[in-house]
């Protein structure tokens, strides 16, 4: 707890256009005018190891190459699915990205409309498009179980320091749960076990900015 | 600003709702309101209410509107039918047809459109009760609700009318000022710069006159904009 109140006494609430006082040079969720660093966002203000960054409170997903994500399928074509991560764009993920053999036109059969899928993101290019893909390591599709959105943004408090906060909840309520970093969570187990699961996260993400969470977490699992 | 009435619009200094010439209307903001928008806003400005619903950046549609090397502002003002005495015809008309476009045009000067191609942010203000002034209302609730959306931004625009009743230039019109005064200058601005976004001009005024309401409007602005960061500091500030 006590490294957690500390991230937040220099931690600074600036609204966009704000004026950032600072030599480091500017990283995300900055822009530059005349010379000088402002803000974009509603964020908080980091600024460490000579970059200033302002990590944006709301905001849509943006993919980052790598990133371990929740897909839902959301159009089918004859070798492509069009897939869902919550961010401004649907994903493509190929034929060839997949797991199986397709044979053209019958995509639909291995991945129809509303199936989820645990994806890596393996491209984003410079106009804002991104592909997926199944091909790495434990990507699967995923069967059974529920899908919870939450803000992106507050996937990290989701999963706490070196996955505490996760575990606690996977603990304690004897549920498998996988978190994409753009903020689809998928619960699998017992109705009543995913119903706790899912009051504990969406607590987090309600919740994200208070202090003394994992406590509260913590009762709340008791119960 | 063609209607005739007896009313005493101004006496003494003092307007016929108690305000000083150089005086906002009472301004209530709240973000954050709308569950299933990205970003949102509530605000009350007099007896003006308005909602104010953010969605996106996400893909544009129809396609043939798609940038290829920035994102379009589609903003959207609308007037409930029950908003004003006689019953509006829902829908858009004439009026808010080119509310809409000024306000997109206005928004596209601050919103950083470059980071998202051929992406479309959708900005919705619907007003729910109109007291003169709600081109003015429903922009600064969408500029708050861009913000709590997360998008991308230089500046945050506050937007605010003066005008000419009984030949006193005046801050913030209300609905019989608007009915039966002079002029109705609406105005928004850029507050870092200074840069206007939006204005435009209803009525007759001299050029000193002009000069004078165009003063007060940019006070008015700056004073509403010191009102638009308490809301979001609040919003966010206060879950803590």
């Amino acid at each position: 707890m006590s490294e957690e109140s500390s991230i937040k006494s220099n931690r600074k609430l600036v609204l966009p256009g704000d004026l950032m006082e600072t030599k480091s040079k500017p990283g995300k969720g900055i822009f530059r005018k005349e010379g000088r660093i402002h803000s974009s966002v509603v964020g908080y203000s980091s600024d460490k190891s000579g970059y200033i960054n302002v990590n944006a409170i709301a905001g849509r997903y943006s993919p980052k190459v790598g990133e371990k994500i929740i897909a839902i399928c959301a159009e089918t074509g004859p070798s492509i699915w069009r897939m869902d991560i919550g961010a401004s764009f649907n994903s493509t993920l190929h034929h060839s990205e997949s797991s199986w053999k397709v044979p053209f036109g019958d995509t639909a059969r291995f991945l129809a409309i509303g199936d989820a899928i645990w994806a890596e993101i393996f491209m984003v290019d410079a106009a804002g498009s991104h592909q997926i893909s199944l091909k790495k390591d434990d990507c699967r599709k995923l069967y059974s179980g529920t899908i919870l959105k939450i803000n992106p943004t507050n996937v990290p408090r989701v999963i706490g320091k070196q996955g505490s906060m996760i575990s606690l909840i996977r603990e304690n309520t004897t549920t498998r749960i996988q978190v994409g970093q753009n903020g689809y969570i998928w619960i699998d187990g017992k109705d009543e076990d995913i119903a706790l699961a899912q009051v504990a996260i969406e607590t987090i993400n309600r919740e994200a900015t208070s202090e003394g969470l994992t406590k509260k977490i913590e009762k709340l699992l008791e119960k | 600003m063609a209607g005739q009435t007896d009313m005493e619009l101004i006496k003494n200094g003092i307007r016929m709702d108690g305000r000083k010439p150089d005086e906002l209307r009472e301004i209530k903001i709240v973000a954050g309101v709308l569950d299933n928008a990205d970003g949102s806003c509530y605000l009350e400005w007099g007896n003006n209410k308005v909602y104010a619903g953010v969605f996106g950046p996400m893909e544009c549609h129809p396609r043939h509107k798609q940038k290829a090397d920035r994102a379009i502002v589609q903003a959207r003002y609308t007037m409930a039918p029950f908003s004003v005495n006689d019953r509006k015809r829902p829908g858009l008309d004439r009026r808010s047809t080119e509310i809409s476009y000024i306000v997109s045009q206005a928004f596209e000067k601050v919103v950083m459109v470059e980071q998202f191609p051929k992406a479309s942010i959708r900005v919705d203000m619907q007003v729910v009760e109109a007291h003169a002034g709600t081109r003015c209302a429903a922009m600064t609730a969408a500029s708050v609700a861009l913000a709590d959306a997360g998008i991308p931004m230089r500046d945050m625009i506050p937007s605010c009318a003066a005008g000419k009743v009984n030949g006193v230039v005046v801050l913030d019109l209300n609905k019989e000022e608007d009915n039966y005064g002079q002029a109705d200058l609406p105005l928004a601005i850029i507050p870092s710069t200074g840069e206007v976004v939006l204005l435009q001009l209803d009525g007759h005024l001299t050029p000193d006159e002009f000069e004078l309401a165009m003063d007060l409007a940019t006070r008015g602005c700056m004073e509403l904009y010191e009102k638009m960061r308490h809301a979001l500091e609040n919003s966010y500030g206060g879950k803590k």
